[in-house]
């Protein structure tokens, strides 16, 4: 449904051009949810943003590539066709319900103002709030956005993005800003609506539970490269970047009692001052002195399974031992 | 040993008629992780506010070694401080945005221990090492370093006065997945090599197991169920944690 090739993305900064996306190759299947997980300053909303053409103009330095949806290149339309487009056949939901809903508007009339068009509103906004579980609380029309909790305000953001039947939905950290018990409720919410709407979806996230939770396939990105990508189940049981296996070995777990974490050392390194080689090459536990010099290729060892890392025969092979 | 202990504390917002804190009692024993678990709004930060005075409860006895904090006078509760610390959520908004990490450091050394400057900057340099951060963060704004370096900084002034009782409250619920896992290894390390005692604060289920003893469920100001972390989550008996643990 939608393919990303190639995709470069610079930034403009004080110290000079930013390159944050080098080339960046991506495919969502239809009826696909497919999880984007990566630190926080990884490239991984500049990839939901680019496919919305949501980037602000002014900060962009250059950027090419292209992003077929249904084979018509987003990147170059112009704004006219990215708007039939954008918030219908592709729908954004953010981070932060609370700075995307405007405070001094009630909840009913922002969701009505996403169904302009609509001959019978008032049956399809019911509809709506049906769907996300809020027709109790927003049925009255008078509620604000302050009036409601994260997880409430997450489901008005979801209920207005859903509202023109998008194909696309792109879901960026979602769940990020809530607690546990929300976080639940809107992914089992999410799943739901996936199953019911053959809705495909881009769910972009640090939070690797959530995404093995929710998607088909996964891919990890790291320093605005993928790093891998696999289906959820063999990238969970046979991570084949260093990357993920240090990821999966932070992860807490109720079956982690009082033990240290394999965890992974130093930091993701600065868009403005990149390691030569493999870009994960400081803080790999499987490095070898080739991986300084030379960037392993994202190298596709089985049919739907494709890691960045030169000893990828041997991380799979149990070749190497995983342990600390 | 008991450390800390908790008894009967209650803490009512009047304006909004919100009992946040609701007849808590609890014990904490010297050198153990003690876990608080509950959802947003459930009390958590305000009972860790309150044990600490930061915040004044209405009503109950919080007793560090026996001595009731809340009938401290607060000169001796000054005192008292520099055994009982806090690390923050947001460490950020934790932290003033115009002093370096050095001289938010050295700060902590004026208030409680009279230094020179040199002998100030030595300790302040040692905790940074502490904390894994090097000397060159000495000269750093906040503004200028990652979440999990902020956190570590945050770590290092609760360390600086090398206290007895450090409450956590939600220090990693902020962070990268790689970035909190080195922090609960730092979090833990220090408990080992200082035998400290923490009072470790999450809405996570698997954060809390990862790193606490025990663990006290709380539900809208109350404690709903408390127990070792193998026993309650292994075998919750409230609806409440069942739910929590299940979703």
């Amino acid at each position: 449904m939608l393919k990303i090739e190639d995709l470069k993305v610079s930034y403009k900064s004080m110290e000079g051009d930013i390159e944050v996306l080098q080339g960046l190759d991506l495919e969502i299947q239809k009826g696909e949810c497919l999880g984007l997980a990566g630190e926080s300053g990884c490239g991984k909303t500049t990839v939901g943003l680019s496919i919305t053409r949501l980037i602000p103009a002014h900060i962009i330095a250059s950027i090419s590539g292209r992003i077929l949806f249904h084979g018509m290149d987003i990147l170059s339309m112009d704004i006219e066709e990215v708007r039939r487009v954008r918030g219908k056949k592709i729908s954004y939901v953010f981070q932060d319900p609370f700075t995307s809903l405007n405070p001094v508007l009630t909840i009913y009339r922002q969701i009505e103002e996403c169904l302009k068009d609509h001959t019978d509103r008032e049956a399809r906004i019911a509809e709506l709030l049906e769907g996300v579980g809020l027709s109790k609380i927003v049925g009255n029309k008078k509620v604000y956005p302050h009036e409601l909790s994260g997880g409430m305000q997450q489901r008005v953001m979801i209920a207005m993005a859903i509202a023109s039947n998008p194909e696309l939905l792109i879901l960026d950290e979602p769940t990020t800003a809530l607690d546990v018990t929300s976080q639940n409720q809107i992914l089992n919410l999410i799943l739901e609506l996936k199953n019911k709407m053959g809705l495909t979806i881009l769910f972009i996230t640090h939070n690797l539970k959530t995404i093995f939770r929710v998607s088909e396939r996964i891919a990890i990105m790291y320093a605005g490269r993928i790093v891998e990508i696999a289906e959820t189940d063999e990238l969970k049981s046979k991570p084949a970047h260093p990357y993920t296996i240090g990821l999966i070995d932070s992860l807490p777990s109720l079956a982690h009692r009082k033990k240290r974490f394999n965890a992974i050392e130093g930091k993701a390194p600065s868009f403005l001052d990149m390691p030569v080689g493999c870009k994960f090459y400081p803080r790999c536990r499987f490095k070898l002195d080739r991986c300084r010099d030379v960037e392993p290729r994202l190298n596709w060892f089985s049919d739907n399974h494709a890691s960045r890392c030169f000893r990828v025969e041997e991380l799979i092979g149990h070749g190497i031992d995983k342990g600390p | 040993m008991e450390l800390i202990k908790v008894h009967n504390l209650k803490k009512i917002f009047h304006r909004q008629r919100i009992v946040a804190v609701d007849n808590v009692s609890f014990s904490i024993f010297k050198g153990e992780i003690f876990g608080i678990m509950g959802e947003s709004g459930c009390g958590k930060s305000t009972l860790a506010k309150s044990i600490l005075r930061l915040i004044d409860p209405e009503d109950g006895m919080v007793l560090y070694k026996g001595e009731n904090l809340l009938e401290a006078s607060s000169p001796r509760m000054r005192a008292l401080r520099k055994f009982l610390q806090i690390i923050f959520q947001d460490s950020y908004a934790s932290l003033d945005p115009r002093a370096t990490i050095g001289a938010t450091l050295e700060e902590v050394f004026i208030i409680h221990d009279r230094l020179t400057k040199a002998q100030r900057r030595k300790k302040t340099e040692e905790i940074l090492e502490l904390v894994g951060l090097d000397r060159t963060f000495f000269k750093r704004l906040p503004f200028e370093i990652s979440g999990g370096e902020r956190q570590r900084v945050g770590i290092a002034r609760a360390l600086a006065t090398d206290p007895e009782f450090i409450i956590c409250d939600e220090p990693v619920s902020n962070l990268d997945i790689s970035i909190q896992a080195q922090i609960l290894n730092l979090l833990m390390d220090l408990q080992k090599r200082k035998n400290l005692t923490y009072l470790f604060i999450s809405h996570d289920p698997d954060v809390i197991s990862s790193i606490c003893d025990r663990v006290a469920v709380m539900r809208r100001g109350k404690i709903i169920e408390m127990g070792l972390c193998e026993d309650l989550f292994n075998n919750p008996k409230d609806d409440y944690t069942k739910a929590l643990l299940n979703t």
